[in-house]
């Protein structure tokens, strides 16, 4: 009798908050759709056409303090050695950081994901780093590789070894600033390819095993295919992220030595903040975006799951 | 009416997505209107925000303190940024059309920078010139734009030569003269102490204590004087549009290559960043440092501290730093009389006083440096201290440059002196950063009358 009740509750209920029957079938996926699209335009989408429209003026510093250059700011970038410095530092550390990043991740995913005694502990562990945030791990890492007296420069020393700048040193800073941010890092990203490899059924191992596969094979024809999702998710995340990374070289290194760690994102920065030129830094922005959305294209394109 | 309720229900849905997006301003509005109130308001007070850097917000407050006591329907709240972000924090903010903060410091060579961006307000209102004639010609000229007064000086600066004289006692090294200006001591006299005074404690091959230290390691403020003693009359254009044959000036590359040789030929200066500079002296790993009277307090309790005359070149000028933070009335409080009230108070009023005794800065006050200098305590620091700093104010201290183009110039060539401090050829990185810099001065050219 009660569960009669309640399905006829349910019933009426479902009946009453039928959106489709208000506004048809067509519109009830827009309705839903639209606090997500309201918060997009309103977060994403807004502040980039901003920055498109910003980009084609100049401070003027008198009357109404800016004044419409149309492609201006693009052509002085592009013939400008310090923005080409940039691009070439940005795509430089992407380079590296992100496929450093991306591999490591998913070695570590696929420890963790083994059944060994104490891998709990382990699982804890490696997430550590995560929990400490770029700031705080830019502060720590900053005294760790102080030149002088830092204490990895004190194990060389114990070790016989030369002391190194680091972070001082023109042609070690970008390497110091990636080895940091992949400290921090590769623990976040290997939680959601374990989360994928959690998902791989187990008896699809137990038939390749069968079949004579070998780990490399089972890997690259059960494993890889099964957490494409996933590992798209994280390629693409990661890159985002490292295309517009920018505390570690505010905090740290502030473009140097010698602008050898000055990405676009830190120049854009300076732009804005510093030279008092919001043309300049939205054009930037403008810049980078459009690497990163090529970026991505080509990373989908390439990594497209095949179901 | 079950249609009724579902569109009920869906409208009540976008009402509350809407209300969401506009309740922030909708509350900014609220807190305005009772801002407003209270500054309009008779018998209520008004609360007006001060920007501070950390370094000074505990000395601050007793300004704070007597100033409510004699303006009781005043009241100042503080707000604390580090002195690593003051600048970016003030951009910020105006860049946005509203501040957080009524007054805040301006540091003086950017008074113009600051008036040119519409980011100060005048202070003409409430500084008559009878007031304007207290304070050194050199701050009051700091703080003034097209002839109007926009910046009001908290006190100016100067540098003293700090000594760790337990160390020059343990390496037998005689320690820099303090009685007499004309004896101080040269550049070339302060590297051969500095070399004695490092040394390896651990025999690890590194040093652990070393013979000197700048307190603003990479800052032109600091490091200019070496090429002015070294002959740079001019480090940017009269028009402070162009740096290039200026800013790397061969008397600039010189200094900057005494400055590279510290570091990294003599090696008598750690490669650490400001930050640091005056925690390696306080706790005796640096023998040697150049600072401003200010920082006396912080080592004077914690090292056997002796005091001497900023160094200059052998057979060359003696040039030392000076000019220091001002007071500013952000253009967009809507609080601006209290605001100028407090500023006045600060600068001119029992509130300059106070603050010289907290903080411990030169005066920019002429009465108060006269004062200083008829105090004399014999055998006591701070006398000394400020001995030393009165007669540099008043006879060897050239200000930073007056450019509109201050941060972006100071900003730059800080960066430049760092690459420096870190290896880089000071020729190469003095002639990169006046490219760089003249680039960004073009925008101010519309800024400068002709």
């Amino acid at each position: 009798m009660i569960s009669n009740s309640n399905a006829n509750m349910r019933k009426g209920s479902s009946r009453l908050f039928r959106p489709k029957r208000i506004l048809g079938d067509k519109s009830v996926p827009y309705l839903f759709l639209f606090p997500a699209m309201l918060g997009i335009f309103i977060f994403k989408l807004y502040p980039i056409i901003e920055a498109l429209k910003e980009s084609l003026f100049a401070p003027t510093f008198v009357g109404a303090g800016k004044k419409f250059i149309g492609l201006g700011n693009y052509t002085t970038l592009f013939l400008d050695p310090q923005f080409w410095n940039s691009v070439k530092v940005t795509l430089l550390m992407n380079v590296v950081i992100n496929p450093l990043q991306v591999v490591l991740a998913l070695l570590l995913a696929l420890l963790l994901n083994l059944r060994l005694r104490g891998i709990g502990i382990f699982r804890s562990v490696h997430y550590v780093p995560i929990a400490v945030s770029v700031p705080i791990a830019s502060v720590i890492w900053n005294v760790m590789l102080n030149q002088d007296q830092g204490i990895i420069n004190s194990m060389l020393n114990a070790l016989g070894l030369p002391q190194q700048p680091f972070l001082g040193s023109k042609d070690q800073a970008l390497w110091s600033i990636v080895g940091i941010a992949t400290w921090r890092g590769v623990g976040y990203w290997a939680i959601f390819l374990l989360a994928g490899l959690q998902e791989v059924p187990k008896n699809l191992y137990e038939a390749a095993a069968i079949d004579g596969a070998n780990i490399w094979q089972r890997f690259r024809n059960v494993t890889y295919p099964l957490i494409k999702r996933p590992l798209i998710f994280v390629i693409v995340s990661d890159t985002i992220i490292n295309f517009l990374m920018f505390a570690p070289m505010y905090l740290l290194t502030r473009g140097g030595p010698e602008n050898s760690t000055n990405v676009l994102m830190y120049e854009s920065y300076k732009s804005a903040f510093v030279y008092s030129d919001f043309g300049r830094a939205s054009a930037l922005v403008v810049i980078l975006l459009s690497i990163v959305l090529l970026v991505i294209a080509a990373q989908f394109r390439l990594f497209k799951a095949d179901h | 009416m079950k249609k009724g309720l579902s569109v009920l229900a869906v409208t009540l849905l976008f009402v509350f997505l809407l209300s969401g997006c506009f309740s922030n301003n909708r509350n900014e509005n609220s807190q305005q209107n009772v801002s407003d109130g209270n500054s309009g308001g008779g018998t209520e007070s008004t609360e007006i925000t001060f920007l501070v850097l950390d370094a000074w917000a505990e000395q601050a407050k007793k300004v704070i303190e007597a100033f409510e006591a004699e303006n009781p329907d005043i009241k100042v709240k503080v707000e604390v940024q580090p002195f690593s972000q003051i600048f970016e924090a003030i951009e910020v903010q105006m860049k946005s059309g509203k501040t957080s903060f009524d007054v805040f410091p301006v540091d003086s060579p950017l008074t113009t920078n600051y008036a040119i961006k519409g980011f100060l307000a005048p202070l003409d209102p409430y500084f008559d010139d009878s007031m304007k004639t207290l304070w050194l010609d050199t701050a009051l000229q700091a703080g003034t734009y097209n002839g109007q007064l926009m910046s009001a000086p908290m006190n100016t600066s100067s540098q003293v030569l700090f000594y760790n004289k337990d160390l020059f006692e343990q390496r037998g090294v005689t320690p820099p003269p303090s009685d007499d200006p004309s004896h101080r001591w040269t550049w070339e006299q302060l590297v051969e102490a500095a070399k004695q005074l490092t040394y390896d404690t651990n025999d690890d091959g590194t040093p652990d204590i070393y013979g000197f230290s700048f307190d603003q390691i990479d800052r032109p403020y600091q490091l200019l004087p070496l090429g002015q003693s070294l002959g740079a009359e001019q480090v940017i254009s009269d028009d402070g549009l162009v740096s290039k044959g200026y800013t790397n000036s061969e008397s600039m590359v010189q200094g900057s290559i005494f400055y590279y040789d510290l570091f990294n030929t003599w090696k008598v200066s750690p490669k650490i960043p400001q930050e640091l500079s005056r925690d390696y002296f306080k706790t005796g790993k640096v023998a040697m440092f150049l600072g401003t009277t200010a920082t006396m307090h912080i080592f004077k309790d914690k090292i056997n501290l002796g005091v001497s005359y900023h160094p200059y070149f052998e057979g060359k000028k003696v040039v030392t730093p000076t000019g220091s933070w001002h007071l500013g009335i952000s253009a967009y409080s809507n609080k601006k009389e209290a605001a100028g009230k407090f500023i006045q108070f600060f600068s001119v009023g029992k509130g300059a006083e106070i603050w010289l005794k907290e903080y411990g800065q030169i005066p920019a006050l002429k009465s108060l440096l006269k004062t200083l200098n008829e105090q004399v305590e014999p055998g006591s620091i701070e006398s000394q201290v400020f001995k030393i700093a009165s007669y540099e104010v008043e006879n060897t201290a050239v200000l930073r440059p007056r450019t509109p183009g201050y941060l972006e110039w100071e900003s730059i060539l800080r960066s430049a002196f760092e690459d420096i401090k870190n290896g880089a050829d000071p020729k190469t990185a003095l002639d990169n950063a006046v490219e760089i810099i003249d680039k960004q001065l073009v925008k101010y050219k519309s800024a400068v009358k002709p």
